[in-house]
């Protein structure tokens, strides 16, 4: 950022009084609303305003000529500040006057007709579109769920997730956004999904992914072990002598849009006990594998 | 829309300050049901009203004036873009 001295055209010198006259001259000059056609006039405005934010606060002036701060250490207007002129360029409020050109606009020519059909357009502009973010858990997000959003202008939202909606995706609720300045139809109301990860279970495209711990028993002989799904645990199957990688797939249990099912995958993890087990360990030790098992052999 | 209460937290304006202003002209709220209900183009308009007071050293006689020739300033500028569309619109295409 430029020097605010500078930016306001003052001296280093200057007294709050004239600090105080260099930024209202600017101001008057610069405004955005008083230069609706002018796209920099926001840009230089803004400078003008930081500048004389740190300049007109003794303490901020005095640590700027300090050096303690530097030139951007004034407070930043939310970015999304709009300005009047932002909302009045469009017609159809209760603001807008006729009264610059109703004499033009009152004949059968070709101008005032034009003028008619573009207050008439204003009138039925429908009104913007609103913008939410709906944070959802996991499972809802595979299953659908029906949600209400408590809008900050008050006032409620409802909200039918369907099932299988990803991260990210956006719904849009017609008729829910904000309503026409005039006398069109509503805007929509456009919500944004943002998932919440689950404890273990993850997502790729249609199919759920889930990493089952086993042990090594239940490794070696085969077992049926208890596996959660997103709709409740079923019985799965594990075969005599699986590894730890090894991926069962679990059928239509995994996304189920309109269109397509995907499966759930259950990924293998043999865990090896976190406590001594003197008996695992004595027949290991005395246990002679067959020549045949060597997990490395292809190394 | 949004209500008179949210309005007067949003705009930070006492009741009272909202009631001249409204009596002035310089806002017209909105009515749903049995309330005066504004828009974000209310808080804007806040927004330079400020401005010109606080920034700019407008007293309440100028006021006034000055948001009747904004409002007609933009009305002027949309008349005068439709004019230049409807222009673009019937001019003949050239050279073909």
């Amino acid at each position: 950022m430029r020097d605010p001295y500078e930016t306001l055209g003052v001296a280093k010198t200057a007294s709050a009084d004239e600090i105080r006259k260099a930024y209202r001259k600017l101001a008057k000059k610069l405004h955005p609303d008083l230069n609706p056609g002018d796209k920099q006039a926001e840009e230089r405005f803004k400078e003008v305003a930081a500048a004389n934010d740190l300049l007109s606060d003794p303490e901020k002036r005095r640590r700027y000529d300090a050096g303690e701060i530097d030139a951007s250490g004034a407070e930043k207007a939310p970015p999304n500040a709009r300005y009047y002129r932002d909302y009045a360029q469009e017609g159809g409020h209760p603001y807008e006057g006729q009264g610059a050109y109703g004499d033009f606009a009152q004949g059968d020519d070709l101008f005032a007709e034009l003028l008619r059909r573009s207050a008439e357009q204003a009138r039925r502009r429908p009104g913007a579109d609103l913008h939410y973010e709906l944070p959802i858990d996991f499972l809802d997000a595979v299953n659908g769920a029906s949600k209400t959003i408590t809008l900050p202008q008050g006032g409620t939202l409802n909200v039918t997730i369907p099932a299988g909606v990803e991260d990210g995706q956006t719904l849009r609720l017609r008729g829910k956004g904000a309503p026409s300045p005039g006398e069109g139809p509503p805007g929509d109301a456009l919500v944004q999904i943002v998932v919440r990860p689950h404890r273990y279970f993850t997502r790729e495209g249609d199919d759920i992914i889930l990493d089952l711990p086993i042990s090594v028993k239940e490794a070696a002989l085969g077992a049926e072990v208890r596996t959660p799904t997103t709709t409740g645990s079923v019985m799965l199957k594990i075969p005599k002598r699986s590894s730890t990688g090894d991926v069962l797939r679990l059928r239509g249990k995994g996304v189920k849009t309109r269109a397509r099912t995907g499966d759930e995958l259950v990924k293998l993890r043999v865990a090896m006990p976190k406590e001594a087990e003197p008996a695992l360990e004595t027949f290991l030790a005395d246990w002679t594998p067959s020549a045949s098992y060597d997990p490395r052999k292809e190394m | 829309m949004i209500k008179e209460r949210e309005f007067l937290e949003r705009a930070r304006v006492d009741r009272a300050t909202l009631e001249v202003w409204i009596e002035e002209e310089w806002l017209i709220p909105g009515r749903s049901a049995d309330e005066r209900s504004f828009t974000d183009m209310d808080l804007a308009r806040v927004g330079l009203i400020r401005d010109l007071k606080d920034k700019m050293g407008v007293n309440d006689e100028g006021l006034g004036v000055i948001l009747h020739l904004i409002d007609q300033m933009h009305a002027l500028r949309r008349a005068l873009s439709a004019a230049l569309e409807s222009a673009h619109e019937r001019r003949p295409s050239s050279g073909v």
